[in-house]
């Protein structure tokens, strides 16, 4: 088993590579068109085929990384974050090979791959171990349930990736007048978003790879029936702790740069569990986000937008709003079967009631009522273009908000059982 | 605006349609080189909500059937939805508190927010009325909106003509213009089949032709707005109390208890739970407790005669047997058993004692006692009991009389009328403690004064004892509106697959002086339809690319 296990996370990271490259030679698909002596749409051809080959190759590893843990686990690993967060990146692979198919457009794989790489690094954030069921997971529905949402999020994602790239296309950045501005700040905004998501990760593993640790002692105080209960927790960091979690005192402080104590404390109504480390976390987020953003700007000297634009000149919007709508369009049912109705009959079957109003059910919901605005703003109302790619954005937040947000935020300030 | 309804073809056309029934030409027209791209929605057709003077029938019907208004109010669920995940809702409480009890909960747990929360009433908000009533509106605006547009929509594309206006044809978002080719006849007859091979059906009148595949797709929106209506329907439903049952029963090992309200008892043969082993838990579970499996072996009775009889005995007969396990509920004609929870509570079952005559030393027995139900006479050896009285919770009140404190058996205690030898003929008054704790903590040998001299009624080993180590809780459901739920869930799904999976997609053409105009439409996916046209004029000997076809670029 061990063995098998061995294997499985070799070849994950073996997918993890394939794609990287992947990705890189989709840049040189789009990005290498206007090199000297080369036949533009020749050259986008050849790489987009190389591109698209490795792309294949990362899937077939992530595909045998997903079914050697299966068999070795004894039961199909989508139970914990670590595992759901590698099988949504299977599945938006597996979205993007049928996306791609239909339309064969570059600057699709160009947004996708780094995608799908970021949500593998995000999975790795977790402990990959492999963990024994607990009886209420242990059943076929919930299976098929997890399965298919995710296939149909992983369309989600694909029509994302595309209004991302048409948003980057449509924004003029030669504009200067107050409506024009208003969307180079918008667009520009969202890559500082997804910077901070990259700076999230490169700090964690970075500290991580580094060994860091801090720890601290947190005394708790709650009120039950009007009694006070003091408790004592151990909350650890991975991160150098520029926020202590409130009414705590350090048991153990690598210094970093100097900072030898934390330099702010956590605001007292944050009250749930390893709030402290969540705030600290999204701290270390933030400023490394931004730092990469000003590296970049330096280094570029305007807007990030700006340097994107003009690669994508050549390529219609329109197509751009067709593929989007495509992938969504696609999604939709897959991720109301899934998401949805086989949701609920595992919840009858388990809980005894196909609908409890859950958190995480309910932002299920929110997802679902989302993208059918959108699907009735763009049929009736006649949404199309930016606006539609606006909304494509959004939507595909919060389904990483119900992937991830809710077991974070909601769950964290309300002490059930969260993660990380 | 609507005021010239006449066609030039001579058809009348209903006020409020954009496009002529008949022959398609733009009624509302701007300019007469406008070339932008149709508003090709229900084909242009004038849905009942388009009335001149509406009065306050038509005004509620029109809103209603607004799509604009139906995304506001799905915007507002979903915003609702929301807000009710801020904080728990007060669902997440098994048992009901006071508005009082709540506040001081959310106040205590969650600061003045969640004090504030409550008090507007957003701990529940999935319940509230304004809540229910956004899911009706929704509900109304579905059968309003399906309404007002699938009849004219139907009639559109019922009676569809096929040589359409110029305009029609050269204002669709697919578009093709050129000349004429030599022989009319056997292009046209070259060009339907290259789109017949693409599953079309092709009509022809004279030269003009109309092709159309996929039509059913346009119900598909249809269709599933009718499976959210009996889905909205169903959830109401749930609201009947005659429908619906949800209750929860403890039973230890062994008992078999009336499921209220019902003609049904369930007996708890044996409940289990299995652990996992530190050898199955990867290292960071090693010595943790990590629950495998929760099994609740039940039997489920019906009651067949003396069932509403205090004074008799219930005649049952066992219907189902099931391992009930979570994900794994036993069902009976509508009848749920769900494992819920389990709590480790050792109590007895049954016990064999034997009766020891003090004075003689010899031992009589053993005889079965269980905790439920036990027989009211014993035969043991030379002895008589009669059972006078059982307290399964044994404990004393107020006026130091026995009493019980609840219905399981945590601290059984068995009163007998006992005769036999060395005893007076109208026998002795026994209290038999089977817990040995219990006895010491009661002191059965004094209440039994003198008797306990003479005799004594004790347990020999532990093979004369069965104990039920947990208690285990199943939650009993009757929820007669699920097979509606499912049934709209279903065609909800029929529905959106249909309508997003194929598209609709119609091409006209006419020849002009030599020219030969095409345009196609499709409810979406211009992408696809665009391809189709363009592969099916080039194997038709007109040599086109795909980019050249699209309305939309010339216009931008
Ligand atoms: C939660 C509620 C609703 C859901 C899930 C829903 C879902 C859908 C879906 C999936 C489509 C098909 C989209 C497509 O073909 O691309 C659609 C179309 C449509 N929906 Fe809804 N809908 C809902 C509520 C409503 C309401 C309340 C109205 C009332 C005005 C409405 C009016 C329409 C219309 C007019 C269409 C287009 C029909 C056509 O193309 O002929 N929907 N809806």
């Amino acid at each position: 088993m061990s063995q098998l296990f061995q294997i499985s996370q070799s070849a994950l990271m073996a997918a993890l590579l394939i794609y990287s490259a992947s990705f890189v030679f989709y840049m040189i698909a789009v990005g290498g068109k206007k090199w000297s002596n080369r036949e533009p749409a020749a050259h986008n051809r050849k790489w987009g085929w190389i591109a698209f080959g490795f792309a294949a190759a990362g899937l077939a590893a992530h595909v045998t990384f997903f079914i050697t843990r299966w068999i070795a686990a004894g039961h199909i690993p989508t139970s914990n974050m670590y595992e759901f967060m590698t099988m949504l990146a299977m599945a938006i692979m597996l979205a993007f090979t049928v996306i791609y198919l239909i339309y064969r457009n570059t600057l699709l794989g160009a947004f996708t791959l780094p995608l799908t790489v970021i949500i593998i690094a995000y999975a790795s954030v977790f402990p990959s171990e492999i963990q024994p069921l607990i009886p209420s997971l242990n059943s076929n529905w919930l299976r098929v349930h997890v399965t298919t949402a995710a296939l149909g999020e992983a369309f989600f994602a694909v029509g994302f990736a595309a209004a991302l790239v048409q948003l980057l296309r449509v924004v003029d950045f030669t504009r200067t007048d107050k409506a024009g501005k208003r969307a180079r700040r918008w667009v520009e905004g969202f890559l500082l978003v997804i910077l901070i998501v990259i700076g999230f990760l490169v700090s964690v593993f970075a500290f991580r790879a580094a060994g860091y640790e801090a720890e601290f002692r947190q005394e708790v105080v709650k009120i039950v029936q009007g009694q006070e209960q003091v408790s004592v927790r151990t909350v650890q960091y991975g991160l150098p702790p520029i926020v202590k979690p409130h009414n705590s005192e350090v048991v153990r402080f690598d210094p970093f740069l100097g900072m030898e104590k934390p330099l702010f404390t956590e605001p007292s109504w944050m009250q749930g569990v390893n709030s402290g480390r969540k705030l600290n976390t999204i701290v270390w987020s933030i400023l490394s986000g931004a730092i990469l953003y000003l590296a970049l700007r330096l280094i570029a000297r305007k807007q990030l937008g700006a340097v994107i634009h003009p690669r994508l000149l050549d390529i219609d919007p329109e197509d751009l709003d067709e593929i989007s709508y495509r992938s969504i369009a696609i999604g939709y049912p897959i991720f109301t079967l899934g998401g949805l109705i086989f949701a609920m009959i595992w919840a009858q079957v388990a809980w005894s009631r196909f609908w409890g109003w859950d958190p995480k059910e309910v932002w299920a919901l929110i997802t679902w009522l989302f993208y059918t605005v959108y699907l009735h703003l763009r049929l009736s109302r006649g949404w199309l273009g930016a606006k539609s790619a606006w909304l494509a954005v959004i939507g595909f937040l919060v389904v990483l908000f119900t992937l991830i947000g809710v077991n974070l935020v909601i769950a964290g300030l309300h002490s059930y059982a969260g993660v990380s | 605006m609507f005021s010239n309804t006449k066609c030039e073809c001579g058809h009348q056309n209903h006020v409020g349609t954009v496009l002529c029934e008949s022959c398609g030409k733009p009624l509302t027209e701007t300019g007469a080189d406008d070339f932008a791209p149709l508003e090709m929605r229900y084909d242009g057709v004038a849905r009942r909500s388009q009335k001149e003077n509406p009065d306050l029938i038509d005004r509620v019907w029109n809103f209603f059937s607004s799509v604009k208004i139906a995304v506001w109010l799905i915007v507002l669920t979903l915003v609702a939805a929301s807000v009710g995940t801020l904080y728990p809702q007060e669902n997440v409480f098994r048992e009901t508190l006071t508005y009082e009890e709540l506040s001081q909960y959310y106040r205590e747990n969650y600061g003045k927010a969640g004090e504030v929360y409550h008090a507007l009433g957003l701990t529940h908000v999935y319940s509230s009325w304004w809540f229910v009533t956004l899911l009706v509106m929704i509900g109304t605006s579905l059968v309003i909106c399906s309404l007002d547009r699938v009849l004219p929509l139907y009639r559109a594309l019922s009676k569809q003509q096929i040589r359409k206006h110029l305009q029609f044809i050269t204002r669709q978002q697919v578009v093709y213009a050129g000349p004429a080719p030599e022989d009319r006849d056997a292009w046209l007859e070259r060009f339907g089949e290259q789109l017949k091979k693409r599953r079309y059906k092709v009509w022809r009148d004279g030269d003009a032709l109309m092709a159309e595949k996929n039509r059913f797709s346009r119900w598909g929106p249809y269709i599933n707005h009718i499976g959210l209506i009996i889905f909205l329907l169903a959830v109401l439903g749930r609201g009947v109390p005659a429908w619906n049952m949800d209750q929860y029963m403890y039973l230890d090992d062994g008992e078999t208890e009336q499921i209220p309200g019902t003609n049904y008892y369930v007996k708890n043969e044996k409940f289990t739970v299995e652990f996992y082993k530190d050898s199955e838990l990867p290292e960071s579970l090693k010595g943790t407790l990590r629950p495998k499996l929760f099994n609740t072996e039940a039997t489920l009775y019906e009651c067949t005669e003396s069932c509403d009889d205090p004074t008799k005995e219930p005649v049952l007969r066992a219907v189902e047997t099931h391992n009930i396990q979570v994900n794994h509920p036993l069902s009976y004609h509508g009848l749920k058993l769900y494992q819920t929870d389990y709590s480790e509570n050792q109590r007895l079952i049954s016990v064999s004692p034997v009766i020891i005559n003090k004075k003689t030393g010899e031992k009589y027995g053993p005889f079965y006692l269980p905790m439920r139900n036990p027989a009211l006479t014993y035969d043991v050896g030379p002895y008589n009991l009669t059972l006078r009285d059982v307290f399964l919770d044994f404990g004393i009140d107020a006026q130091g009389r026995p009493m019980t404190k609840s219905r399981d058996p945590n601290a059984p205690a068995f009163v007998f009328r006992i005769k036999g030898p060395d005893l007076p003929e109208t026998g002795e008054t026994y209290i038999y403690f089977p817990n040995r704790v219990d006895k010491v903590r009661f002191s059965q040998d004094q209440l039994n004064k003198s008797v306990a001299d003479k005799l004594d009624i004790r347990v020999d080993s532990m093979e004369n004892v069965s104990f039920s180590n947990y208690t285990t809780t199943l939650n009993v459901r009757v929820d007669r509106a699920m097979p509606f739920v499912w049934v709209g869930a279903s065609i909800f799904m029929i529905g959106v697959i249909m309508g997003l999976y194929w598209n609709h997609r119609r091409i006209w053409l006419r020849f002009d002086d030599g020219i030969l105009s095409l345009g196609a439409h499709t409810n979406k996916n211009n992408y696809g339809l665009r391809t189709e046209v363009a592969a099916a004029l080039n194997k038709a000997g007109l040599s086109v690319s795909e980019k050249s076809l699209d309305n939309r670029r010339k216009t931008d």
